[in-house]
């Protein structure tokens, strides 16, 4: 349950959709905060329409984008459209500490509801404003999207095959991304509020988020003039010819072999036998240096025999001795994870329409004031009467609201 | 007007890119952030440097590290000395927070692990970030920002589709850690100015990971589905991709999530015939046959202007950006107005003058955050944590630097070398140089 410790003495309107505001508000509520999800009456959130669905079905309560994103919230419908849609949602601001919005820049002042109004209501309160690139500037009006922030963000531009078109990450990592930007941000303007009783308005920009990730081209640029791009390196490991240090295929799936070990690159003969194939040992590629000058023989005989190697055999045989390397995991392998397990990342929730499911759980352990799952995403609407009528609604009231389309 | 975390102190104690990050945006909200660094290590060996020098102090020259450090305070304590031990647990007792990324137990070892440091400064909040956490069986195993991207699951969807997973970006997850790690000190923060109360936070960079796959994950769960390399396109939606525009390696990229969006962009492809045909009458059409789509919006952009056929589109309504390389992002109007980098002096003996730096994707409309000052010299604050902040006397400061428990010039400084500039052209690592850099960023 929501507790009065750490996080839990707030409470945040979640006026957001699609994945980094939700994923911003679902954070707070994750650690004790009192999150209300308002959605619009009908509709909701365009994330309930988008897959993946639960057993693939869709419908409005089976988006599992939605549902992850959504837990550990409560959930109202209001229509901001409507005057009395309006004053309900002023009387909201009122008993609230954070507001997590990602309306089109503009929409909200258009209501009458822009921050000016919002401070007017309750000057404590921190609103968070996300939007695809911020609240100002010339592209301030453009559509955004996480294919267009990685494109902007200079992320493309250095990945991808070197004669072959520009490559993003297939997830849309930039929205996660900032999402958690747009909690820790909310968190540091509630942190002020708290000692100083003054909330502010952030403009957060999608399109920064991505930039900020990828921050090292443009150091390039700005301290020796040089442009990188989609290298070879990238094609195919750490220097052109060659495959290692990239991903490259095992037995049974994709791994990342390195001669990393601690902070130091080891030695041939040390990698190989830890492959149990010191025959192969070679003295043109003894050192770092010596394998840059062999790289696409190297290629040749390492690759073979990596391909024989099943891919969690291979990660558990070199990171237990102490070498840097990876296995790309799939799904199936996450929510299996021994080490996962082992830290019970994995928990159960009980949704209404979903049932009793599995969920990825705790981020990170804040044993003071831990992570729980202690709510599943709200239906649409589903808190109406509960939360309405702790603003002194009637029943009767309620009835009314919803048939004008209010609630 | 201060910022938002003004009069919280944090020490820094933390190497590599993920910590780092999380620190500096401490500290650009006005933290008071002590990176606690030694002269006796190794700093470091390569690097950006200003114009492509090393110069006579390339420790304090690296533009990375001068990214990842600006607006702390920097300390040098060689903790193999007991003076430097001593002085490291008189600044706990003054602050607030501590960030640590060695492995498990190193802490301990030296006798600043969480347990102890408590005992002289009850509230800490004490985070450490591994790899893997403290607990599992894989917990000793090593945690490098830039595997994570594999690990974590991210990579089984990134790769062109006909090859499978390839490496996007640089080292992915780093920076998702370093954000949440601010949120998760805020979250102990606000705990101990509720209940008094500090913690330690064991922070694993792999769960932060995980944590962003969640409605993949929900789809193994509910559906038994792994992902695959999917390129630039969307599950769901088309056209989503690049094209190639006019001139040498231009290329945009254009979505269409709606109908409208769909219909605007055939008006401004002038309405052609094949737009009009059945295959691409609806979403589930233009996704169905989206080779062809591609093949043919790819015909009509590729004697087009990229940032001219960027403003129309959007004009217009359709989602569009150009894919921009570093000297595109770094002078576009659009970030130059928002003021997303900004200019630091360097103090003159680092020999940098004024470099650009990016700012924060977010803005704080009462509580500004920027960049404090430039990342500290080594050693640079030695006399103000130790003298000022500590009130430890001048004598014995005299003897920390005579014993090496502090110093301001590296042990062992190495050699730096520039970065072979010719070659990496050579080799399309960088698509070339551009002569007036300097110039167009006014530096």
């Amino acid at each position: 349950m929501t507790t009065t410790t750490g996080l839990g003495e707030y409470k945040v309107l979640d006026l957001s959709t699609g994945t980094a505001g939700p994923f911003a508000a679902r954070l707070f509520g994750d650690y004790g905060s009192d999150v209300i999800k308002i959605e619009s009456p009908g509709v909701g959130d365009p994330s309930r329409r988008l897959g993946p669905f639960h057993h693939d079905e869709p419908h409005p309560e089976k988006s599992l984008s939605y549902f992850y994103l959504n837990n550990n919230k409560r959930g109202v419908t209001l229509n901001l459209e409507t005057a009395e849609g309006r004053e309900i949602f002023k009387e909201m601001l009122k008993k609230a500490d954070g507001v997590v919005e990602s309306y089109d820049p503009g929409y909200l002042d258009s209501l009458g509801l822009g921050y000016e109004e919002m401070e007017q209501i309750n000057p404590r309160l921190v609103v968070t404003s996300i939007t695809p690139f911020g609240r100002s500037g010339p592209y301030r009006d453009f559509q955004g999207n996480d294919l267009l922030y990685q494109a902007m963000g200079g992320i493309m531009y250095t990945s991808g095959a070197y004669n072959r078109e520009p490559l993003k990450h297939g997830h849309p990592q930039t929205l996660w991304m900032g999402g958690i930007i747009a909690a820790y941000a909310t968190s540091a303007a509630l942190f002020t509020a708290r000692l100083n009783g003054q909330g502010q308005n952030i403009d957060l920009s999608m399109a920064e988020v991505a930039a900020s990730h990828h921050y090292t081209s443009s150091i390039r640029y700005i301290y020796n003039g040089s442009i990188e791009r989609r290298a070879p390196k990238i094609e195919s490991g750490s220097t052109k010819g060659t495959k290692f240090e990239g991903i490259v295929s095992s037995q049974d799936g994709h791994i990342g072999p390195t001669f990393q070990k601690g902070r130091q690159r080891a030695s041939f003969a040390e990698y190989v036998g830890l492959l149990d194939r010191a025959d192969l040992d070679d003295a043109r590629f003894a050192t770092e240096a010596d394998r840059q000058q062999h790289l696409e023989e190297l290629d040749e005989i390492l690759l073979p025999v990596l391909k024989e190697w099943k891919k969690f055999d291979y990660f558990n045989t070199t990171m237990s001795e102490g070498f840097v390397a990876a296995v790309v995991q799939t799904s199936e392998d996450l929510v299996n994870c021994p080490q996962l397990e082992e830290r019970e990342y994995f928990t159960e929730i009980d949704h209404p329409v979903i049932g009793k499911t599995k969920i990825p759980g705790e981020v990170f352990r804040l044993p003071k004031a831990p992570w729980s799952a202690h709510r599943p995403a709200p239906v649409l609407g589903q808190h109406n009467a509960e939360i309405y009528s702790d603003l002194g609604y009637s029943k009767d009231d309620l009835l009314q609201l919803r048939r004008q389309g209010v609630i | 007007m201060s910022g938002a975390l003004e009069g919280v102190r944090i020490i820094d104690s933390t190497t590599m890119v993920a910590m780092p990050t999380a620190l500096h945006i401490m500290a650009d909200m006005g933290a008071e952030v002590i990176k606690v660094d030694s002269h006796t290590l190794f700093r470091t060996e390569g690097g950006v440097f200003p114009e492509n020098d090393p110069g006579e102090r390339h420790w304090d020259r690296d533009g990375s590290f001068n990214t990842l450090q600006r607006s702390k305070i920097g300390v040098t304590l060689n903790l193999k000395e007991d003076d430097s031990v001593r002085a490291f647990k008189d600044i706990i007792r003054v602050s607030d927070v501590i960030i640590e990324n060695n492995r498990a137990g190193t802490m301990d070892r030296l006798g600043l692990g969480y347990e102890e440091l408590r005992q002289i400064k009850p509230d800490l909040i004490y985070l450490s970030n591994t790899g893997f956490g403290y607990t599992g069986p894989w917990r000793q195993y090593a945690g490098i920002g830039r595997m994570f991207e594999l690990t974590c699951g991210l990579s089984q969807f990134a790769g062109y589709p006909e090859e499978g997973p390839r490496r996007v970006g640089i080292s992915f997850f780093d920076q998702h850690v370093g954000w949440m790690a601010v949120f998760a000190v805020l979250a102990a923060l606000h705990h101990r100015n509720s209940t008094g109360e500090g913690q330690w936070v064991d922070f694993a960079m792999y769960q932060i990971g995980v944590s962003t796959m969640g409605d993949a994950l929900m789809d193994y769960i509910s559906n038994g589905r792994s992902g695959q390399s999917m390129g630039n396109r969307h599950n769901y939606l088309a056209p989503h991709g690049v094209y190639q525009c006019k001139g040498d390696d231009r290329w945009i990229a254009i979505t269409a999530e709606t109908d409208d969006q769909w219909d605007a962009l055939v008006k401004e492809m002038g309405s052609p015939e094949w737009a009009e045909e059945d295959g691409f009458a609806d979403p589930i059409l233009r996704l169905r046959n989206q080779d062809e789509l591609d093949g043919h919006i790819s015909e009509w952009t590729k004697d087009k202007d990229q940032t001219a056929l960027m403003n129309q589109l959007q004009k217009a309504g359709v989602p569009a950006m150009a894919v921009m390389d570093a000297r595109d992002f770094t002078l576009d109007p659009h970030i130059t107005d928002r003021e997303f980098f900004e200019r630091v002096a360097h103090h003159p003996d680092t020999d940098i003058g004024t470099r650009l730096y990016f700012g924060r994707p977010w803005k704080m409309s009462k509580t500004p955050s920027y960049i404090r000052r430039p990342a500290p010299m080594l050693g640079e604050h030695n006399e103000y944590v130790l003298s000022d902040l500590l009130g430890i006397d001048e004598a014995d400061i005299a003897r920390m630097y005579e014993t090496n428990a502090i110093g301001k010039e590296p042990v062992n400084p190495g050699s730096a070398r520039g970065t072979n500039l010719e070659k990496q052209i050579a080799e399309g690592v960088i698509a070339g140089i551009d002569p007036d850099y300097r110039k167009k960023l006014r530096i």
